[in-house]
């Protein structure tokens, strides 16, 4: 049996729309300077960080190899460094690989994202299309988002008020976490006034372009102790991808979703996602994906997210406690963002925001189009 | 004439001006000097003037703008795209002496030489279908043979033997022949793929009918039409071509951003870090070494002494402007004074100054009139010669 | 460095790569990156169903195409897998080895493909390496790859001819065992007479790095298939053991030139590590054959020096008396090398998947002539970072206390 693994800090900046004062090495170096603040951690080669793990995008940090210019940064002089350049939650997951591989027993995760940076986040995700065809007709995640929301309305009966309520719930989770970006409350009515942004996807509907940087420390089970006195351990993973055609994907299935959730309930040993989590952060870059990753992730049935949403869980604070996806944070950072949550939550640390008595936690990440690539992460204390 | 690859050096040059393409050459005014060694080699001027071409061999290369020099057998196997120029190049089988631009541009200017397309259909080939062409219900009762003499390059002797309702092709003519067909090869495989008539061929006397007119008459029933086989034609993919381009706007931040700020008042500023005293310059935020925020600016140069020149010869383009720059030209790394040892300042070195400076040298920057903040604000360090 | 103990043992059990050119433009991206899986499961003996997890690699600029891994799930396999994307310059072959290495020692995933690829001339590649640099100041400097500098800082220590001369017989040597490679993009069928020649006449890059150097850019993948020990044993006759790995990064460096040339540099760092916790003290005889990701003949040569751990000119000895040709005493790049095959983001797995071929002693015509029990295989990346292989014949070696 390999090492378990547990993370023993996590550390983010805030997450804004426009973090125009810092260069992105600036945000990463805050970030791990807040972990070796809360851990102790050094970068001893044969005690401390051998290896980092970070996360980050070529063509959103519009720079052949993204993570060269934060090296100094995350302290990878003379040291491991390996990007993941996905979602930021399976850079998670491969550093805990590296732990449970034996490779390392100490490992540093640190993305970063300035979606400000480009001049449309749209003309970045447009270009992971392939050149011959779909790039040409204009698609990007946003409109992905779009075609997918229309196939799960079709498919679920989802209503626009259900769809305002996710956003009112994100806003008012957001409220009372500081680290959120988009923290106005609002309520049903502004949801379903607000103007269309890309059919049936409403301006309110849309996580806000956001900047930040988050960092996690890892350790294996017989290291941990040196860094703190309240490990959270990773005790399910996996990841799943879809085909790429839109017309090859049933995009209201949730394939890969499903895939991915079962394989990491089963790894941690959950029979049932129904009730199995105390907190449960969800991916929602769009409204309807609250509803519709939470069919996914088994939390309630086959397009019932729409009464789900409205059957008065949202009101327990235990969906997306941080404010989720939807209060801002950015491309790459989304899952890695909801795991530093789930982990602030079973620490105890989560404040105004906190789930009394949280055990265990479900953390979803996605990437590409419409969800064509979904990772989830089951985490307990 | 010597031939390699079945393509003669004449034969290319013969061919250019009709390869020539207008629209390659739009503004090109130059003269491309040939200098081909070994059997079958010989010195030509390709001179491309006002959408124009004009080839000739000559024995004076004088005046040239670009001069390639190559044996025969490389430059011919480069035309028709049996050798890889660049690789003949790299491997100094091709010389280039000149404005090594033009010859890259010279791939625009004209189409690539084709060999003459031969004939797909031999007499061979038709023969070879003759038994299958056979058609029995044309030919019941029939017992007779059919002799063929395709006489020239490429023909031969064939008796085709039709008894019973069946055919069988010999090699050879056989003495009781009905009929004997005589004629060339080249005008049998036209007659066959109907691109000569047989009438006007026995009235000029290329087809000859030895024996049963009227058995001759009977043979197109006989045996069905000779379909030559399809060409496989190469498909022509599509590369489809773009520019991609996303505007950015990059932060500066805190210490950088002073170090910009500094270039608009001619100042150099380094960051130091305050645990092992490292300078950084250009700054960055941390120390690599110590892991540490490193703010503290300190004044440093302007003037420098060279570590390191660095000579380049290959243009590349600047990402930011997709400007080729010319070459040579020089960066220098520079010890600018009180950086202390571990720092070098990256910048260009001015052209006038590329012949005669080396390690070691003293040099100071030239700046910009107008300085905003940027790289630019330096144009680039020269010599110190005083 | 102290070592880590291996969760579980992992092996190479099935490598494929494309044919590689200068320009693939008979097949999309997904289509060349088939070509390279379907030679890989072949070579295993297997099928995609029976692979757990993807994981993939190649640097986005190059063909301006964000997170390709999602359009080429339709040539990767990848459907309904787990899959992962993990980059790091010209380093990511080697690191997407070790992420795989990691993935199956962590008991995550049984079978583990890993695939690189680039189609370099679907984009500007020196311009593409260009972007690397730090927008603000260095990308209006750097010239992509290309320095003089490893030239310069050779000929200031063994002279100019010396030198020169040392750089060209390792390129005509590398030549000579990329034109016994079928899948080298290049070979120019140089020989040693022509050292002279080629010493005064191949044109300038930049300083005395000449274009016959430098590597080629090229369009290619490959594909290589890992496993723990008891599927490994169970699928492959011959599986090729990952003993170790290790990554060293260093800052960005765009101010290192010219001056402190004794400290030391990443490749030296890497191999310093493994070597030390594995217990190895005399690479130059414990391995039987070296894949080194060599960019250039000026890298190539100095690097040994720096891989080996050795002293003074012995580096310059190995190559003058010809110790690293395929037939010498420690062969170098029997492929023919990076020199000769450079599909940027495949480079260096490709170094991996030639030196398991050594091990399994199926390398055909580049095949060194001698049993290959252990071998080292490195890859260069970003700003002076080393990824550094151990592969083993046998699960037979002692851990180093």
């Amino acid at each position: 049996m390999a090492r378990r693994v547990a993370v023993c800090a996590v550390a983010q900046t805030g997450f804004v729309s426009n973090m125009w004062q810092k260069r992105f090495q600036q945000m990463c170096f805050e970030t791990v300077e807040s972990i070796v603040k809360q851990t102790g951690v050094d970068w001893n080669e044969e005690t401390g960080i051998r290896n980092i793990v970070t996360c980050s995008d070529d063509v959103f940090d519009a720079r052949t190899i993204s993570d060269n210019g934060i090296t100094d940064a995350v302290g990878a002089h003379f040291r491991g460094e390996e990007k993941t350049a996905q979602d930021g939650i399976n850079a998670i997951a491969y550093a805990m690989a590296c732990i449970m591989s034996g490779h390392d027993d100490v490992v540093l995760v640190v993305g970063h994202t300035k979606e400000s940076q480009t001049e449309s986040r749209n003309m970045c995700s447009n270009l992971a299309f392939d050149p011959f065809y779909c790039r040409d007709l204009g698609l990007d995640f946003e409109k992905g988002a779009a075609l997918q929301a229309r196939a799960y309305a079709l498919k679920s009966g989802i209503s626009e008020t259900q769809l305002a309520k996710a956003v009112v719930n994100a806003r008012r989770n957001a409220a009372k976490n500081p680290l959120a970006n988009a923290r106005e409350l609002v309520t049903v009515e502004q949801v379903v006034n607000s103007p269309m942004l890309c059919d049936p996807i409403r301006a309110l509907h849309a996580y806000p372009v956001s900047d930040g940087a988050v960092a996690m420390l890892l350790a294996a089970e017989d290291k941990y102790k040196e860094y703190t006195d309240k490990p959270v351990w990773l005790t399910g993973w996996s990841n799943c991808m879809d085909s790429y055609f839109f017309g090859d994907r049933d995009l209201a299935s949730n394939f890969s979703l499903k895939k991915a959730s079962a394989a990491a309930l089963k790894m941690a040993g959950v029979s049932d996602a129904k009730g199995a989590f105390d907190v449960v952060e969800i991916n929602d870059a769009y409204a309807y994906q609250l509803a519709m990753w939470a069919e996914g992730l088994g939390l309630c049935d086959e397009n019932k997210g729409g009464e789900w949403i409205e059957s008065g869980i949202l009101e327990t604070g235990k969906i997306n406690p941080s404010g989720g996806m939807l209060a801002g944070n950015p491309i790459m950072l989304g899952g890695l963002a909801r795991a530093a949550e789930a982990v602030i939550q079973l620490r105890g640390e989560a404040g105004e925001r906190q789930v009394a008595g949280a055990k265990r936690a479900v953390a979803q990440g996605t990437t590409g189009p419409a969800g064509q690539h979904q990772a989830v992460m089951i985490l307990e204390n | 004439m010597a031939k390699y690859f079945d393509v003669s050096v004449e034969d290319i040059f013969n061919t250019m001006e009709a390869r020539f393409r207008v629209e390659g050459a739009k503004g090109v005014n130059a003269v491309l000097a040939y200098d081909i060694s070994g059997d079958g080699g010989g010195k030509w001027l390709v001179e491309v003037r006002d959408d124009s071409v004009k080839v000739a061999k000559t024995d004076d290369l004088s005046g040239f703008s670009v001069k390639t020099s190559a044996d025969a057998e490389t430059f011919v196997g480069v035309n028709i795209g049996k050798i890889d120029g660049t690789q003949a190049f790299m491997s100094g089988k091709i010389k280039i002496e000149g404005d090594m631009a033009l010859v890259a541009a010279s791939a625009k200017m004209f189409t690539r030489y084709s060999l003459p397309k031969k004939s797909a259909v031999t007499v061979q080939g038709i023969f070879d279908t003759l038994v299958a062409r056979f058609q029995p219900q044309n030919a019941a009762g029939l017992d007779i043979s059919v002799g063929y003499d395709i006489t020239g390059e490429d023909g031969g002797q064939w008796t085709a033997v039709i008894k019973d309702g069946k055919c069988a092709l010999e090699t050879g003519l056989r003495d009781n022949c009905a009929v004997v067909n005589i004629v060339k090869a080249k005008d049998y495989i036209d007659l066959i793929l109907g691109k000569l008539d047989p009438m006007v061929a026995m009235g000029a006397g290329r087809l000859k009918l030895k024996g049963d007119m009227n058995v001759a008459m009977q043979l197109p029933k006989i045996f069905a039409k000779f379909e030559p086989p399809k060409e496989e034609e190469e498909q022509e993919l599509i590369v489809i071509k773009r520019n991609i381009s996303v505007d950015m706007k990059y932060s500066t931040g805190p210490v950088m951003g002073k170090f910009f700020e500094g270039l608009i008042e001619k100042k150099i500023l380094a960051n130091k870090c305050p645990k092992c005293g490292r300078m950084q310059v250009p700054p960055r935020e941390v120390c690599a070494e110590c892991r540490c925020w490193a703010g503290d600016m300190i004044e440093v140069g302007p003037s420098g002494t060279i570590t390191l020149i660095e000579i380049i010869y290959y243009s590349s383009p600047d990402p930011l402007t997709g400007e080729t720059r010319e070459t040579p030209y020089a960066q220098v790394h520079i010890l600018l004074d009180g950086i202390g040892t571990e720092e070098t300042f990256w910048h260009l070195l001015k052209n006038e100054d590329l012949a005669d400076t080396k390690k070691g040298d003293r040099v100071r920057p030239v700046w910009s009139d107008k300085r905003v903040g940027s790289v630019h604000d330096i144009i680039h360090f020269e010599r110190i010669r005083d | 460095m102290k070592k880590h103990k291996k969760n579980r043992n992992v092996a190479i059990i099935g490598i494929g790569q494309t044919h590689h050119s200068s320009h693939r433009e008979d097949v999309n991206q997904p289509e060349m990156i088939h070509e390279a899986v379907e030679r890989a499961l072949k070579d295993a003996g297997i099928g995609i169903e029976d692979v757990d997890a993807l994981v993939h690699g190649n640097m986005e600029l190059f063909e301006m195409v964000h997170q390709p891994d999602l359009w080429h799930v339709i040539g990767t396999g990848g459907y309904g897998k787990a899959c992962y994307r993990v980059t790091t310059g010209g380093t990511t072959g080697a690191t997407i080895v070790g992420v795989g290495d990691n993935i199956v020692a962590s008991g995550l995933h049984d079978i583990v493909m890993i695939i690189g690829f680039e189609k370099q001339q679907e984009g500007h590649t020196t311009g593409g390496i260009t972007n690397m640099a730090d927008p603000l100041w260095a990308r209006n400097l750097q010239t992509g790859a290309l320095t003089g500098a490893t030239a310069e800082k050779t000929i200031n220590e063994f002279g100019a001819d010396r030198a020169k001369r040392a750089a060209m017989r390792l390129r005509v040597t590398l030549d000579k065992h990329a034109s016994l490679n079928p899948h080298a993009h290049r070979n120019f069928g140089l020989d040693y007479d022509q050292i002279d020649d080629l010493m005064v006449n191949s044109p300038q890059l930049v300083g005395e790095l000449r274009l016959i150097h430098m590597c080629s850019q090229s369009d290619g993948a490959v594909a290589i298939i890992l496993a723990c020990e008891e599927k490994a044993k169970k699928i492959s006759k011959k599986p090729v053991w990952i003993r170790d790995h290790v990554t060293v990064h260093r800052e960005e460096t765009f101010n290192m030139f010219g001056i402190n040339e004794n400290q030391e540099v990443t490749h030296h760092n890497a191999a310093r590590k493994l070597f030390g916790r594995n217990g190895i003290t005399n690479p130059r005889e414990y391995f039987d054959v070296f894949e080194m990701y060599d960019p250039s003949s000026w890298w190539g040569l100095d690097w040994l020096r720096e891989f080996l751990q050795l002293e003074g000119d012995e580096h310059l000895k190995m190559v003058e008396n010809d110790e690293v040709s395929i037939n010498g005493s420690f062969p170098l790049n029997p492929s023919g090398g990076v020199i000769s095959t450079n599909p940027i983001g495949a480079t260096a797995a490709l170094r991996v998947a030639e030196a398991a071929l050594q091990v399994r002693g199926d390398a055909g015509a580049h095949q060194i002539p001698r049993e290959v029990k252990h071998a080292l295989a490195s890859g260069f990346g970003g700003t002076f970072w080393t990824v550094l292989f151990m592969l083993e014949k046998d699960l037979d070696w002692q851990e180093a206390e």
